[in-house]
């Protein structure tokens, strides 16, 4: 029989401080039953050791890989998704809502054809002018007037 | 032992910080541990697998909420406590036990021993197992053990006493036979 004073079993699993390991030994030396239940533990201990650390099967997933990555939805709860997709929504909302006022084609034919006698009104009066411009010249420089 | 602790501390930093080769290397330096341990527990090599993976996974989720990480062993010890008796929970109904293998010859080889250790582990309870594998096998503190377990320092000594007395019976004819 072993004293109950002291643990041996928190002296070998290294629980015990310096203080009390050393009393724990000293008393020990003198007595059989503690030596005899400290040897009992320390081949218990001993054996337990026996057990053979088993290697990891494969390898644990690390973060790089696909265990790690977000769940499908997650991406889409992104907050640059969001954004990205109210933003489609406003400009999908804004391009329904103010579309330019209907026109009438006769009306548009109309303002073509007024813009193109304009323009055909203004060239041919450019004309005209340059046309004087060059009579006056040309009587200037030379005297002859033609007819 | 102390350099080992330093680096691991720096690497949690880093992985807290989103340094993702950092946790690489830091499971890569835990997973056998956790492995191991889950193994004893649950006695089945596919669960302990899958169990380490979720374990990880979980570590690396809850990384940020890790208050000191000094104790980042007792931590990661704890989620895989916590899963691995999740699994066992889950599995009660059906009695799972660990298969029982043969008598142990004369002169047992190494690996018969490892296999008659295996088998006395495999009698006790499972929390007087857990008790064991985190003191014999992996070496925490009574104080660490608590934590893990999240029960008083008193209970983890019952439980790995308990243990170590039913094993010194058990083994105690195994080492006679060698």
């Amino acid at each position: 029989m072993s004293c109950e004073k002291f643990d041996w079993k928190a002296y070998t699993l290294g629980e015990l401080a310096a203080n009390e390991r050393r009393e724990a030994e000293t008393h020990a030396a003198t007595c059989e039953g503690c030596r005899g239940e400290l040897a009992h533990v320390r081949l218990t201990i001993d054996t337990l050791s026996a057990l053979r650390e088993e290697e990891v099967p494969r390898r644990i997933a690390f973060v790089s890989d696909k265990v790690f990555e977000p769940r499908w939805w997650n991406v889409f709860l992104k907050p640059s998704f969001v954004a990205a997709l109210v933003l489609a929504a406003a400009i999908l909302m804004h391009g329904y809502l103010v579309r330019p006022p209907a026109v009438d084609e006769a009306s548009i034919q109309t303002r073509v054809n007024q813009a193109v006698m304009r323009a055909v009104a203004d060239v041919e009066q450019r004309n005209a002018d340059l046309d004087r411009k060059v009579t006056t010249l040309y009587v200037a420089t030379t005297g002859i007037v033609r007819q | 032992m102390i350099f080992r602790e330093v680096e691991d501390r720096d690497l949690i930093a880093k992985a807290r910080k989103g340094d993702v080769e950092a946790y690489n290397l830091l499971v890569s330096r835990w997973e056998r541990r956790v492995f191991n341990y889950l193994l004893r527990l649950v006695s089945n090599r596919e669960d302990a697998m899958d169990v380490s993976q979720e374990v990880f996974l979980k570590a690396y989720q809850s990384l940020p909420k890790l208050d000191d990480v000094e104790r980042f062993a007792a931590w990661l010890f704890r989620i895989a406590h916590n899963e691995a008796f999740s699994l066992l929970r889950r599995r009660k109904p059906e009695g799972d036990m660990p298969p029982e293998r043969g008598n142990q010859g004369r002169g047992l080889l190494p690996i018969e021993l490892s296999l008659a250790v295996e088998k006395a582990l495999g009698r006790l309870t499972e929390e007087q197992r857990e008790a064991v594998l985190l003191k014999v096998y992996q070496g925490f503190k009574f104080e660490e053990m608590a934590e893990i377990l999240s029960c008083p320092v008193s209970t983890v000594k019952s439980r790995l006493y308990t243990a170590l007395d039913l094993l010194k019976e058990t083994l105690c004819e195994v080492n006679h036979e060698l």
